[in-house]
């Protein structure tokens, strides 16, 4: 099922005020037939948690995941600012 | 060339009990690669006092001073005091419309901070008329731009860097959607970086965003939201004759 422009609006807004996902930083795309998630959060299980809760939600809407996990690596170098 | 001084930096970091000891392996060293790290808010993901903890446990006992604002998510349980209790007991200075001074072999460096507030850009910004809901929101961040500028000011040092969690100009937004900017910062704080000027504003919350920018007065922008970095922290090393007046 196709999600539409008021449905959009819903999974934006349960993603920023589901107190289990408070994620404001999560694009939702519409696309034939699915809704595509992307950003970065801070682990795996926050990702699954998203897709969980969106799915939950929107059981008739094919969730297509495109999160990524911030990494948390040193810098390589710095940036010189002169 | 002079001994530049170095600034460590990360916002939008989300800590919860979940993913206390990410950021750790990568700090081990910090003390021989920066002066100082700054926290650009966001440091939780609902502003709880258990997050807080989390926090404090993440970055407190580093071998450099650690400087923070809170970002709006550290504001969502109503215990910004008791977060910034939280945080102070662990060593983490809090800025709201204070400073901070640190002698470092580089020179003197001052931080000023604020969490600042939306209303967006010149020619597309929000103005103080009408309902009071929208008066009261641009006096939010009009306040918030008068207490960064005149802690900016009370500053005695050789680098002066202001830090907030929203942005202070559109350039380090390119990437979010134009439709929320106005959420997502003001120029009013970029008014307030350039009044004095700082050398280096850094900021976070625009997840979506990119690194780099200026404001109109030539002071340079960075938005380190942990998103945008993509790494730990970044380092600014700045020096003394650096200063993009």
């Amino acid at each position: 099922m196709q999600l539409d422009e008021y449905g959009e609006a819903r999974v934006q807004r349960l993603l920023a005020e589901h107190d289990g996902v408070t994620e404001q930083g999560i694009t939702v795309i519409r696309r034939e037939g699915a809704v595509v998630l992307c950003g970065m959060v801070e682990s795996t299980a926050r990702r699954d948690d998203i897709v969980s809760l969106v799915s939950r939600e929107f059981p008739e809407v094919t969730v297509v995941c495109d999160i990524q996990i911030a990494p948390a690596r040193p810098p390589i170098e710095a940036e010189e600012l002169s | 060339m002079s001994t530049p001084i170095r600034v460590a930096a990360v916002g939008d970091v989300h800590l919860d009990r979940d993913v206390v000891g990410r950021y750790r392996p990568a700090l081990a060293d910090l003390g021989e690669r920066a002066d100082v790290l700054l926290l650009a808010g966001d440091l939780t993901r609902h502003g709880t006092v258990a997050e807080a903890h989390c926090v404090a446990e993440e970055f407190g006992g580093l071998p450099v001073p650690v400087v923070a604002v809170l970002g709006n998510h550290d504001h969502h349980s109503d215990q910004a005091p008791e977060l910034i209790e939280t945080l102070r007991g662990a060593g983490i200075t809090v800025l709201e419309g204070d400073t901070f001074e640190l002698d470092t072999p580089g020179g003197r460096l001052g931080v000023a901070g604020v969490k600042g507030f939306g209303g967006g850009f010149a020619g597309r910004c929000a103005s103080a008329f009408g309902e009071p809901e929208m008066k009261a929101f641009i006096r939010t961040t009009s306040d918030s731009a008068d207490r960064l500028a005149a802690a900016l000011a009370k500053l005695d040092c050789d680098l002066r860097v202001a830090l907030t969690h929203y942005a202070p100009v559109p350039d380090t937004l390119v990437g979010e959607p134009l439709e929320i900017y106005p959420f997502l910062g003001s120029y009013l704080l970029a008014e307030a970086v350039d009044s004095v000027p700082a050398d280096l504003a850094v900021h976070g919350h625009a997840h979506a965003g990119t690194e780099r920018g200026r404001t109109p007065g030539g002071v340079r922008v960075r938005n380190v939201a942990h998103p945008v970095i993509r790494q730990a922290y970044s380092i600014f090393e700045l020096s003394r004759s650096a200063a993009p007046r």
